[in-house]
């Protein structure tokens, strides 16, 4: 009998963890509030949620994408005041967007290797700080000889990834825009909302034009904002709640950068980072062992892709599935219940705040009007991000 | 064996600058200390409700226990509690004047801040001495630190 060798499962758990609060700021295109003040919200937020003070706080992620969005080089020690990151250990994980995931992944792996048992995680992006555009800071990701002299940018990069899934899998336009048209509503009840709205298919296929297939209104806004989240062992948790969300899994890869090496219309890295949270979590079929998905969203065609690669639909089937209203908030399978990158905003690596938090919110029973209408005891966040080809995975439960 | 090459310019080469600039904002505390110091010639510091630990420049929170802060006025005035001669300019030329930067604690305060000192030769300067803050003439204020020209011997 062949063996699977699944990449990153030799260690060993030493002791089960468990989330326990959470918090975020708005997300907004320019808060006032310094990257520290916004740390400091989130972070106060967090622990009264879980009825912990700062000195409680063994170690502490903090996860943050370019220092050139905040213009603070090595932005870490400057962020370190308001995430709680003196007179204890203290460390900045940094994998682009997935960085909204793996922040959480980093602190899971603190806890559960005994080395503490109360984890503060803290994710903070400001990227209003940045000009002409945040998306100029982009412009210098890419290999400067085979890719910088054209001038690239990521939207363009999007739309060569949106035009190939379409047409390999043959999905029409309007079947992308519903994601939008869902998340956008979905983010109506979220009260951190940067550009909920009610919109519909045209408002999507009529929004101004970008890179296309990408119009305006397919993409999501870059935003500033924070997400902390306390993370701690199954001793502690005991004492604390009566409702800890446990992770069970995780999970993430990288494929390469080399776009010419990839076929665009799958992603691989959230295939292969899927099933090493799979194998952990002990899940066989996703689609029907998980309750509430939160993949990461900062394009409508994402949502859809991703799916696919974390198996909750077959290649090209996911426009299916939110067609027939499977992903709404009281379908079976509810994705992005939060609202996502499209309709709450995207503060990149703070986008921690719609993705871990929420399925934490969502699998305690916390998320108020986002409350996903079906009995929820599994879910799964997402978050993908470097050069457009790392993908993060965590999955929770509410059982242990 | 490895060629020499010394000037990088001699391989084939492509040139390239990262052009982005920054706006930052100044934060909530920021804006109070700032916005004061440049209508009222006021310093502001703030007070841990919990700790009662004193910061200046002010924080809208206590970075130590995450309790919330009151702000308070203080002089400005305050201690050198180290300080440095700076003789050369970024580019290795030796600067007209030496410059005098003192890291000063204020007085009231469990803060403090670095600035330049004034009026004082770089030989009459030492630790433990009382400064007060030189502002700026009113009308060419802009409510940032260089409204400070400098601190100078009391």
């Amino acid at each position: 009998m062949e063996v699977e060798v699944i990449k990153g499962l030799k260690f060993q758990k030493k002791q089960d963890v468990a989330i326990v609060g959470a918090g975020m700021t708005s997300f907004k295109r320019r808060l006032n509030e310094t990257g520290r003040e916004l740390n400091y919200y989130a972070v106060r937020q967090a622990l009264e949620e879980a009825g912990l003070t700062i000195d409680d706080v063994e170690i502490v992620v903090l996860g943050s994408a370019p220092d050139a969005f905040d213009g603070v080089h090595m932005k870490e020690e400057y962020l370190s005041d308001g995430a709680g990151g003196f007179d204890r250990p203290y460390m900045r994980y940094f994998v682009g967007g997935g960085t909204a995931v793996f922040a959480p992944i980093a602190g899971y792996f603190h806890v559960a290797s005994g080395l503490a048992d109360v984890c503060l995680v803290v994710c903070e992006e400001k990227m209003s700080s940045c000009h002409p555009h945040p998306q100029s800071a982009f412009k210098y990701i890419w290999d400067f000889f085979l890719d910088r002299p054209l001038k690239p940018n990521l939207i363009w990069i999007f739309a060569l990834e949106m035009r190939r899934y379409m047409h390999v899998n043959n999905v029409k336009h309007e079947d992308i825009a519903l994601v939008s048209v869902k998340n956008k509503a979905n983010a109506l009840d979220h009260p951190c909302s940067h550009v909920a709205e009610k919109i519909t298919v045209e408002d999507v296929l009529n929004s101004e034009p970008m890179a296309l297939p990408v119009r305006r209104l397919d993409v999501s806004p870059p935003s500033d904002g924070a997400a902390a989240l306390v993370m701690v062992a199954a001793h502690k948790a005991r004492h604390l709640t009566d409702e800890p969300v446990w992770v069970t899994g995780v999970g993430w890869s990288l494929d390469t950068t080399w776009w010419t090496n990839r076929d665009l219309y799958y992603p691989r890295y959230a295939a292969e980072s899927a099933k090493m949270a799979y194998k952990m979590a002990h899940i066989t079929d996703p689609r029907k062992q998980i309750d509430v998905v939160e993949p990461y969203d900062p394009f409508d065609y994402k949502e859809l892709h991703h799916l696919e690669g974390l198996g909750f639909a077959k290649k090209g089937e996911a426009p299916i599935l939110t067609k027939e209203g499977v992903t709404q908030r009281d379908g079976d399978l509810p994705v992005c219940p939060s609202g996502g990158l499209l309709g709450v905003g995207n503060p990149i690596s703070a986008a921690m705040g719609v993705k871990a938090c929420e399925i934490y919110w969502q699998l305690s029973y916390r998320a108020g009007k986002r409350q996903v209408a079906k009995e929820v005891s599994t879910g799964l966040c997402q978050a993908w991000g470097d050069l457009m080809q790392i993908s993060t995975v965590m999955i929770m439960s509410n059982k242990r | 064996m490895i060629e020499k090459i010394t000037d990088p310019e001699k391989l084939r080469h492509w040139g390239g600058k990262i052009e982005l600039y920054w706006v930052y904002t100044s934060g909530k505390a920021g804006d109070l200390f700032f916005k004061k110091l440049k209508a009222d010639g006021k310093f502001l510091a703030a007070k841990c409700k919990k700790c009662c630990w004193i910061y200046f420049p002010p924080r809208i929170y206590c970075p130590k226990d995450f309790s919330e802060t009151e702000y308070l006025e203080v002089s400005g005035e305050g201690r050198v509690r180290a300080f440095t001669v700076a003789r050369l300019d970024p580019y290795e030329k030796e600067l007209k004047k030496p410059e005098i930067y003192a890291l000063i604690d204020i007085d009231g305060t469990n803060g403090s801040i670095i600035h330049l000192l004034g009026e004082v030769n770089a030989e009459e300067v030492s630790i433990g001495m009382r400064v007060k803050p030189v502002l700026k003439p009113k009308e060419q204020m802009l409510g940032d630190l260089t409204d400070i020209l400098y601190f100078k011997p009391i």
